[in-house]
């Protein structure tokens, strides 16, 4: 760092989207202390033409070797300000620019906090200068190669574009299969249209592109270079398959013997399922117990409905996880069978038999009168959730119909008066 | 219970020991313990007579069985006084102490407690009752001389020696040959020979088969699995284990309703019980055989007593059935050899081994030495409940009548009243007429006849159900149960309700019958599975027995039975009514009016056609047309 360098600060009030936050009179004045800051001025339009000829006046004046305009976004003037040193003798490396629009009074609204800010970024901005060094532009050889690391649909879009004009592209994948997420979508936003019909043609044109050269279950391990003449080392997992002769039926994953089950892309990123400890408890001892069931989904969802009186979805998250099978599956199953429940039920279960035998021996009576003294539906849980009234297609116990079960137990050969009766023992708790 | 038992010679020097500890003469008492007892109060009558023995100081001289389920369910609770086998019938904790004190103690008769028919004649024994000595108890005869929960019990009446002969004395090969000889077919509903099935099972490829017991007995009306389950668990296991040998089986599942959740407990303490006893596991009796077997719950659905949906539900996966195009025999569980029976099935399987398939095909209809599709050979366990006076588990040889089952051992209908139909079947079956009363009851004459046999529902109706009413209980049943995945049956099934919905409301047309069984048709024709397949079965099964109560409801807006609510008004009858208030003071509505000792009347804007008015009125003075 040169002690010695000569600086020009431009402060920019772009009419008022600046001025009208900032301080752009504070802030300059400000620049004024700073170290080797050898003229500062404000200016209502620091890209305008008289704004621009301001700074090369200046350069040639002060024999500036930095400049810094304190602006808007380098997006926009970078380019602008750089074109003005250069006129002005003063390589165009030998620019800075701060943001204090974007990035400062268009998302404030306190005027003394940001012109604050305002001032630390146009410090930063001068001290950073001081470092810069001339630099030329030239033009090199460079390997009219490219490298696209995972094959998602936005890898395989990028791919064959490039592909397309006629540029070598590995496609490296570091699962078996190309396709990322989207392979797993049934549809997409917000227009709804079919994944996999968007999908298959494009996984099937990077199979087939001359231009491409697919690496699949292959993960980056090094890379060195720079822009045009990058060096990467790629890993090819070992697979066991002659991939000239297979055909990629899959008949070899389904047939063989051991489970294996390639680790999903999504595992390594997961965060912990939040679920309150009592239930972490249940869940984890009817996982335990199950352990050596071949399958037991159904077995543990039956033991936490049975225990909670429903499946609370935290539960279905921290299942899925622990299982290792998807979520939706989960869901699809908890929400097949008619034994669990997704919301919170009664603390007394009342179950309605509505087998044959109970029809038509007057179910349907029982069940609006029912309905009718506990103010709901079938399905239904009562405010104060003392109840849950439920339907159940037969309970095995003809003889007594009509026969409902309060919380296990059976009350048979019931009529509106003895339902009365019955249901009394429970609401006098 | 003794140490794991190694040999076959074992097994029948511990059964010679358990006979010899057992005094057949020594009092006991039987309670049955089923769940239609439990339901009225068996728990506490049990608890009362553990009580009166313990204050008598006679815990060990009087045994106390708790038993699975008797039959005679619309009795309950039942009491069995050994030695005799005097019944006593609804049994209240009250009545313990005298029980004791007099019958047990003194031998004595309490007159009140024994059964007596309509005319009032009283029966002292159970064997003479006319619903017990009309059945041909084979299969279920056993529920009483056991305590499901012990092993011993079961192994005392010879239980497991029909394994043992199979394993020493027979090949697998016999053994499937004895079974198919047998003509046992299929106790789920379809009837498909046992023996062949097994066949293909054992002729599959592959090492590792299954043995899977189908327990989801999820025909409304219907719970003989559940009362065999409940009450004999280990003729079950037994079955399943000589399968198992037959087939080359390494594995057995029993698939269970987890509405049955009794039936669930004893399945297992039977499985633990067996496998301790060395039963079950490694090397079974020092044969070499390797068989065990697990218990799962199943989640309350009804499609999942179809095999392949029951398979993909043991997989936790969603029941959804598969075509058969392959047969479960060859890949069903987990895509290997599965061979899927029903509870009843298995439970002949023993019978059938120590008795023979000679002795066995005397009982029942046809002639199955030709093909086992000949004929309908054993016994077939009922469920008769409705509108019927006996109601309970009945069984009887294959080939009894309706009438034999309805009149004879039913008792009759409830009432007095005249029998309109039997269901038989389930949903998928279908509805028999009066006119069928002598039809010989087998698979063939049921699919004959458009219903089946299913798992054994018998639904009693009267004059005062609606078949129509009926027919669309049960498609909303299958419109509830229909899993989606095939479109005929999701689709097909919802129409034909909307449409017999429409008739029950009195917005039927003329042209709505014609529609239902074009309906019915492409649902049974087009669907993948039974469910779909039969689903139209009760609709066509009422238009084809009972079309003029169709014609009523659509053409005259008439519901005879009186169910459909919007067919029918009530009105009171001013000459016999006496103004007793009862039917005002109830109604929920507040449509009744009138002062008290005079005729009332009922606002039919109010009305809601409850009919609470009509069930209480004690004067028959309600009307309801």
């Amino acid at each position: 760092m040169n002690n010695d360098e000569r600086i020009g600060v431009y402060i920019c009030h772009c009419g008022t989207n600046i001025a009208q936050t900032v301080d752009v009179a504070a802030v300059a004045d400000f620049a004024r202390t700073l170290p080797g800051v050898v003229v500062t001025k404000e200016y209502k339009y620091m890209c305008s033409s008289p704004g621009q000829e301001l700074i090369k006046k200046d350069i040639a004046d002060h024999q500036l070797t930095r400049v810094v305009v304190s602006s808007c976004s380098p997006l926009m003037h970078e380019i602008t300000f750089r074109n003005v040193c250069e006129d002005a003798g003063l390589n165009r490396f030998l620019f800075q620019m701060s943001n204090i629009r974007e990035q400062c009074s268009w998302v404030h609204m306190d005027h003394e906090k940001a012109t604050e800010k305002a001032k630390r970024l146009v410090a930063a901005a001068v001290r950073r200068v001081k470092h810069h060094r001339p630099m030329e532009e030239r033009e090199v050889a460079v390997q009219p190669k490219a490298m696209v690391v995972g094959a998602g649909i936005a890898g395989i879009e990028a791919a064959l574009k490039m592909a397309d004009a006629g540029k070598k592209v590995y496609l490296v994948e570091r699962e078996p299969s190309i396709g990322g997420h989207m392979a797993k979508f049934d549809k997409t936003f917000p227009t709804l249209d079919c994944a996999a019909c968007i999908l298959t043609p494009k996984m099937v044109a990077v199979g087939q592109h001359k231009n491409i050269e697919l690496m699949t279950y292959s993960e980056i391990e090094h890379v060195a270079g720079y822009v045009g003449n990058f060096k990467v080392k790629v890993r090819r997992k070992a697979r066991y398959v002659d991939e000239k002769k297979c055909t990629g039926c899959g008949q070899c994953m389904t047939r063989c013997p051991v489970q294996y089950r390639p680790t999903n892309g999504d595992a390594r990123r997961r965060v912990p399922v939040e679920i309150r400890p009592e239930l972490k408890v249940a869940v984890d001892k009817a996982l335990d117990l199950h352990r050596h069931e071949r399958a037991p989904l159904i077995s543990v969802l039956q033991d936490i409905n049975l225990e909670f009186r429903y499946l609370p979805p935290e539960a279905l998250k921290y299942i899925s996880r622990r299982l290792g099978l998807p979520l939706s599956r989960v869901y699809h199953v908890a929400t097949f069978y008619t034994a669990f429940s997704l919301t919170p039920r009664g603390e007394h279960a009342v179950k309605v038999c509505v087998g044959t035998s109970c029809h038509i021996r007057g179910a349907q009576r029982l069940l609006d009168a029912l309905g009718e003294r506990l103010e709901i539906k079938a399905g239904e849980t009562t405010k104060d959730l003392k109840f849950t009234l439920e339907t159940v297609n037969c309970l095995g116990a003809c003889a007594l119909s009509p026969v409902i079960v309060i919380d296990g137990k059976y009350h048979g050969n019931l009529n509106r008066s003895k339902l009365e009766k019955v249901l009394k023992r429970y609401t006098q708790e | 219970m003794p140490a794991t038992l190694k040999t076959p010679e074992q097994v029948a020097a511990y059964r010679e020991r358990l006979i010899g500890m057992y005094d057949p003469q020594r009092p006991c008492i039987l309670i049955c313990g089923g769940t239609g007892c439990l339901a009225n109060a068996a728990g506490e009558v049990i608890a009362a007579f553990r009580e009166v023995l313990a204050k008598h100081e006679l815990d060990h001289k009087v045994g106390l069985r708790i038993t699975g389920c008797h039959g005679f369910c619309e009795q309950g609770p039942l009491v069995v006084l050994l030695p005799e086998r005097l019944l006593y019938v609804s049994v209240t904790p009250d009545d313990a102490e005298e029980i004791v004190e007099k019958t047990v103690l003194n031998g004595e008769r309490i007159e009140r407690l024994f059964y007596k028919d309509a005319s009032g004649r009283i029966f002292e024994k159970q064997d003479d009752i006319p619903f017990y000595k009309r059945q041909t108890r084979l299969i279920f005869g056993a529920n009483l001389e056991l305590d499901p929960r012990s092993i011993d019990d079961y192994l005392r009446i010879g239980g497991y020696s029909a394994l043992v002969k199979a394993l020493t004395r027979m090949t697998p090969e016999q053994i499937i040959e004895e079974v198919t000889r047998s003509g046992l077919r299929g106790r789920g509903g379809a009837g498909f020979p046992a023996g062949v099935k097994w066949a293909s099972c054992r002729k599959a490829p592959g090492n590792h088969k299954y043995v899977i017991c189908n327990a989801d007995e999820g025909d409304p009306g219907a719970y003989a699995n559940r009362s065999l389950l409940e009450g004999n668990p280990h003729s079950v296991v037994e079955g399943m284990i000589i399968g198992a040998y037959a087939i080359g089986a390494l594995e057995g599942y029993v698939y269970v309703r987890t509405e049955y959740p009794l039936a669930v407990d004893l399945m297992a303490q039977a499985v633990n019980d067996a496998r301790a006893m060395g039963l079950l596991g490694e090397n079974i009796l020092g044969t070499g055989l390797r068989f065990d077997i697990s218990i799962v719950r199943g989640g309350g659905a009804f499609v999942c007593g179809e095999s392949t949906a029951l398979m993909a539900s043991i997989e936790g996966r969603v029941g959804e059935p598969r075509a058969k195009h392959i047969h479960t025999v060859e890949s069903g569980l987990w895509d290997r050899p599965s061979n899927l029976n029903n509870v009843e099935t298995w439970a002949n399987i023993p019978l059938i081994i120590n008795k023979g398939a000679d002795w066995f095909t005397r009982i029942g209809t046809g002639d199955v030495t030709k093909s086992p599709w000949g004929g309908s050979k054993g016994t077939k366990i009922f469920s008769l409940v409705g509108k019927v006076n006996n109601t309970g588990l009945v069984e009887v040889p294959m080939g009894a009548t309706l009438r034999q089952v309805v009149f004879d051992i039913g008792g009759g209908v409830k009432g007095g009243k005249k029998l309109k139909g039997v269901q038989t079947g389930g949903p998928s079956g279908g509805v028999l007429a009066e006119r069928h009363l002598d039809l010989p009851i087998d698979y063939d004459q049921l699919v004959e006849a458009g219903t089946m046999m299913g798992s054994g529902g018998m639904i009693v109706m009267d004059e005062d159900n609606c078949m129509v009413d009926f027919a669309r209980f049960f498609t909303r049943f299958l419109e509830n149960e229909s899993c989606g995945k095939c479109t005929p049956c999701r689709e097909g099934i919802v129409q034909m309700g909307m449409i017999l919905t429409d008739i029950c409301e009195g917005k039927g047309k003329p042209e709505d019958i014609p529609l239902l069984e074009e309906v019915a048709e492409v649902v049974s024709e087009a669907s993948l599975c039974q469910l779909g397949i039969t689903a139209p079965n009760p609709v066509l099964t009422t238009l084809r027995y009972f079309p003029e109560e169709y014609e009523a409801h659509v053409r005259d807006r008439k519901c005879a039975a009186g169910v459909c609510r919007a067919l029918v008004t009530y009105s009171i009858d001013p000459e016999k009514c006496t103004g007793c208030m009862l039917c005002a003071r109830n109604c929920a509505a507040e449509a009744i009016h009138g002062e008290q000792k005079q005729p009332h009347t009922i606002d039919p804007a109010k009305c809601t056609k409850c009919g609470v008015c009509y069930d209480m009125c004690r004067y028959n003075a309600v009307l309801r047309n």
